[in-house]
């Protein structure tokens, strides 16, 4: 896909997923304390 | 277009950016009535203006020409810098920014040596240590950031390098000086919704000049298939390297001085909840952009659309200066990208100025030679040690380094290694103490500046080739900064429970 190998776009793409999830994650849950 | 007047056209545009930069400083020196203005915005930065700060501070001059050059050079391997760079912000709010935001408002701290002065009870030894390594650090950086500054008023003016180095040096610190963060904070928003725009809308056009996405990877894999793998075995981005290199970047510039003082401006810690998350996506997609214009000038470079950059010290970095040249019509256009380039490198430049100018009036005029100082003089200390810095990091880069990455990733490198730990360790493990802190830092900081050397200039000593170490030097220097912390706080005296306490020491982010 894209002119890239497999191992290419699973690698990167699925940290890139990982670490958006887990952001994601963070704002859902965040609360905040002052 | 003559050339004649498409030189005027040029010069007109970046004129106008500097006047506007100098416009805002002007206005922010309005609102500063006192020290905690100039240095942290009086802690009222609010969310947007806060989200660009941090993608302003941590898109540098290596984001625009250096991540292009080295997407140049090694390709896809390289790609990781693009992942965790955008990373990095959300790892200082996440890890850092809540716990220090939080106690900062109680406690009243200005900079993160603050933090550490207080946690480690070491209003001196500490305080200055930190303060000092964080201005070698931040000098370092610096240097990175100016050469970037004159590449491109070279590009745009052919002027000898000097006069860019002048040009450049004055405008940034003359809105630094004058207006401190509100004028760094706001310029940041002006330069990072440019840097944004301009890279959505140009480095498309120059993927699009290269023949388009699938067709740019298609043609680097057939220059070398390596360039399109994740890592690169046989090369300097091999697995170990891209591990090390997540570390540099994900924690390194995540724990820098010049990144982490703005967690204590901001006016509300909800600002906490959906920053990490639009900065890592928005900044993500304008950094793999820029890559991937390193690419398309690669491909552009073997297909001899655009020639190979000689006789300058650091060719790679041009690339996607001379890649737009090629593939966009006008000189007009050029000089709104040359602009772009310097928001980019300018909002980083500024910040880590003033990073230096509070380290030095806060941490070691005000806290330690002065403590009686009246606010007044602190506040003058700090403009007056901008403009120093700003004059001696520019005297420094009139010698460009050969690749502009290596030097400001040295810098980077050199933070991880001085400051994560004792950060790390001083908000999460309730063990850690003064003299674990202490060594801790000044080891890493050591080792970090002896390896970065011994690297840098490929020395070949104790049966070790120090050129082809397989991880990045920081990682090394990392690890002697943890080992010295966890080894030395079991040995010594714990800090009180009531300062671990006031400093909502413990393994949480946030007390629920």
């Amino acid at each position: 896909m894209f002119g890239l190998p497999d191992i290419t776009i699973i690698a990167v793409g699925g940290v890139v997923l990982v670490i958006t999830i887990l952001l994601l994650y963070w704002g859902l849950t965040f609360r905040g304390h002052d | 277009m003559t050339e004649m007047a498409s030189d005027i056209l040029t010069i007109i545009v970046v004129s106008l950016y500097f006047l506007l930069m100098l416009g805002i400083g002007f206005w922010a020196s309005k609102k500063i009535k006192s020290t905690e203005d100039y240095l942290v915005a009086g802690r009222q930065l609010g969310f947007w203006v806060f989200v660009l700060l941090m993608i302003g501070t941590v898109c540098s001059g290596m984001s625009l020409l250096g991540v292009a050059g080295l997407g140049y050079k090694a390709g896809w391997p390289t790609i990781w810098e693009q992942i965790f760079v955008p990373l990095s912000i959300g790892v200082c709010i996440i890890f850092f920014g809540v716990k220090l935001h939080n106690v900062a408002r109680k406690a009243g701290y200005v900079t993160v040596q603050d933090y550490l002065a207080h946690r480690y009870e070491s209003p001196t030894a500490l305080r200055s240590l930190s303060a000092v390594a964080g201005i070698i650090v931040s000098l370092i950086y610096l240097v990175g950031q100016y050469t970037a500054i004159s590449m491109v008023l070279i590009w745009l003016f052919g002027i000898p390098l000097w006069l860019a180095l002048v040009i450049a040096t004055l405008v940034t610190m003359a809105y630094t000086a004058i207006g401190g963060l509100y004028a760094v904070a706001w310029a940041a928003l002006i330069q990072s919704v440019m840097l944004i725009v301009g890279v959505l809308v140009m480095a498309p056009i120059i993927i699009w000049k290269a023949g388009g996405f699938t067709q740019v990877n298609e043609f680097i894999a057939s220059v070398n298939p390596n360039l399109v793998m994740p890592w690169n075995p046989a090369g300097a981005f091999a697995p170990p390297y891209v591990v090390s290199f997540a570390l540099l970047l994900g924690l390194g510039l995540a724990c820098a001085p010049h990144v982490i003082n703005n967690v204590l401006s901001i006016k509300d810690v909800k600002y906490f909840k959906w920053s990490p998350l639009i900065a890592f996506l928005l900044y993500g997609v304008v950094i793999f952009l820029l890559k991937f214009a390193g690419f398309a000038g690669l491909a552009m470079v073997k297909g001899g659309e655009i020639a190979a950059r000689t006789g300058v010290a650091n060719p790679t970095d041009y690339v996607i200066l001379d890649a737009l040249q090629s593939s966009l019509p006008t000189v007009a256009l050029w000089a709104i990208f040359a602009v772009i380039v310097l928001a980019a490198v300018m909002s980083t430049t500024d910040r880590l100025m003033l990073t230096i100018g509070a380290m030095f009036s806060w941490d070691i005029y005000k806290k330690i030679l002065h403590p009686e100082a009246p606010d007044k003089t602190v506040l003058l200390i700090s403009k007056i040690v901008v403009v120093v810095s700003a004059l001696g990091t520019m005297i420094i880069a009139i010698n460009p380094p050969e690749m502009l990455a290596i030097l400001i990733w040295m810098g980077i490198g050199t933070m991880l290694a001085t400051f994560a730990v004792p950060l790390l360790a001083g908000l999460y493990w309730r063990g850690a103490t003064r003299e674990g802190a202490l060594t801790s830092m000044a080891l890493g900081l050591l080792a970090a500046l002896l390896f970065g050397f011994l690297n840098y200039f490929k020395v070949n000593a104790l049966g070790i080739d120090f050129a082809t170490i397989p991880l990045h030097f920081s990682a090394y220097a990392f690890v002697i900064s943890l080992l010295a912390m966890v080894i030395v706080s079991l040995l010594t005296k714990k800090t009180p429970d009531a300062i671990l306490d006031e400093t909502q020491t413990g393994w949480y982010i946030s007390k629920q």
